[in-house]
């Protein structure tokens, strides 16, 4: 039946805190993941995605703070653990296995393995069963950890750069599958990835990282709607004034012009900064939703991440 | 069923709803008729199926969809999608007179407007003169 987000939550980390040496990588991080829900994880190169999710699946121990999956502590636990598939960038397989001896060991491990399904999933990924895993390409190596991890039907898949590396057909293809089990299962999936064209049709809520915290964590729809591209402009008479006027009654995060037109970048509920606008009669008005990419460059920007001037 | 415009903005759920009212005030979805399941549009459309079930909850509430329990989401009778859609163009309507007065338009002007669509008279951009 069609599944939708509920409250349960699924994934709940609290105060995670993970140094390296005098480096703190991950630094009292704290993420709820709702059953159900596509979670996109983003964040620049550093902010601590891949430690996050390497402390979380246990390859590395947190120094302190809680992670549990459906309330149960995660941590060496091999019940709660085997309802997790962990897809990475640098996958592990036995360098002897084949894709057929790689599929039994995990009908092993995994509870709700379903051969069923590993077998219609061949008409999907085409490669034969024979072949050893390690010989195959690198996208090809990917094919297979997402052929045999929906297979074995998870509660939660964690994603770490997953789909790069698929061409666009397969991608393609791979999401739908997870998608289908978002739906049809209500699978839960975390996914890192700096592909945020992609995350904003397959995310439902983000979390943006940055410095080992935790910064924005919200619905997809939320983080989109309360951040906006205006572009404003008035009458010649009094308009740097009344430009003054508006943008000292917004949260503004940028701001930039071309001729009389002001290009702005302002927070807030859309209805509101219309509403204040219509008070100070701009002869331009345009007020337009922002790309994920424009929200986490204008967000992190305000963060002091910021594009650097690169002509030299 | 539709295509998303890769340039479009808007939250998704908008633009799957806008799609499906199309479809409906189109005709090309007639009263009764089973539109895709959130599984089948996700799937189909490689979407998050929330998403899709966020579209489907607001056509219902407004009217153009309805759901039958196990059996999916069917297109509701017209008068219903038909005066949910007044509301929509009302909106679009207020909107626009908004902007018109903002761009210097007097309310007379745009009542003699109003007045000549109602007097069914012919009026075509602002050069056709009285």
């Amino acid at each position: 039946m069609e599944m939708t987000t509920g409250n349960e939550m699924m994934i709940t980390v609290s105060g995670v805190t993970k140094n390296f040496g005098a480096f703190r990588a991950l630094d009292g991080l704290s993420l709820n993941v709702k059953k159900g829900s596509v979670y996109g994880l983003v964040g620049p190169n550093g902010a601590g995605k891949t430690t996050f999710i390497k402390a979380l699946m246990g390859i590395y121990k947190a120094d302190s703070g809680e992670m549990t999956l459906d309330g149960k502590p995660i941590f060496e636990n091999e019940e709660v653990k085997s309802r997790m598939i962990y897809v990475c960038d640098d996958l592990f397989y036995y360098p002897t296995y084949t894709i057929e001896q790689t599929a039994k060991m995990y009908a092993d491990i995994y509870p709700n393995w379903s051969n069923e399904l590993f077998e219609k999933l061949h008409d999907i990924y085409k490669i034969d069963l024979k072949r050893k895993v390690i010989r195959l390409s690198k996208g090809m190596q990917k094919q297979v950890a997402f052929w045999l991890g929906i297979s074995a039907q998870p509660d939660v898949m964690i994603l770490d750069e997953p789909i790069d590396g698929l061409d666009p057909v397969m991608r393609r293809n791979t999401w739908r599958l997870v998608l289908n089990e978002v739906a049809e299962r209500g699978m839960t999936v975390l996914i890192s990835s700096h592909n945020l064209r992609e995350l904003e049709d397959v995310c439902d809520h983000v979390g943006i990282m940055f410095g080992g915290k935790m910064v924005i964590e919200k619905s997809l729809d939320d983080v989109k709607g309360n951040i906006h591209k205006i572009q404003i402009a008035f009458a010649k008479e009094g308009s740097d004034e009344k430009l003054a006027l508006f943008t000292s009654n917004l949260e503004l995060l940028h701001e930039s012009r071309m001729g009389s037109v002001a290009s702005l970048i302002v927070k807030g509920d859309m209805e509101d900064i219309k509403n204040i606008a219509a008070q100070y009669s701009p002869v331009v008005f345009d007020i337009i939703p922002l790309t994920l990419e424009e929200v986490f460059i204008y967000e992190l920007g305000g963060m002091g991440y910021e594009f650097e001037n690169i002509l030299i | 069923m539709f295509q998303l415009e890769p340039g479009d903005r808007r939250p998704l759920y908008e633009q799957i709803k806008e799609n499906i009212k199309f479809l409906i005030i189109g005709g090309s979805l007639a009263d009764g008729d089973r539109i895709p399941s959130v599984r089948e549009l996700a799937v189909n459309m490689a979407i998050n199926p929330n998403t899709i079930q966020k579209a489907y909850k607001e056509l219902e509430n407004e009217g153009y969809i309805h759901s039958l329990k196990a059996k999916g989401y069917f297109v509701s009778p017209r008068s219903q999608a038909e005066k949910a859609a007044g509301n929509e163009v009302l909106a679009k309507f207020t909107d626009a007179a908004r902007e018109l007065m903002y761009t210097g338009k007097t309310f007379d002007e745009l009542c003699g407007i109003i007045e000549q669509i109602y007097k069914g008279g012919n009026i075509d951009g602002n050069d056709n003169g009285q």
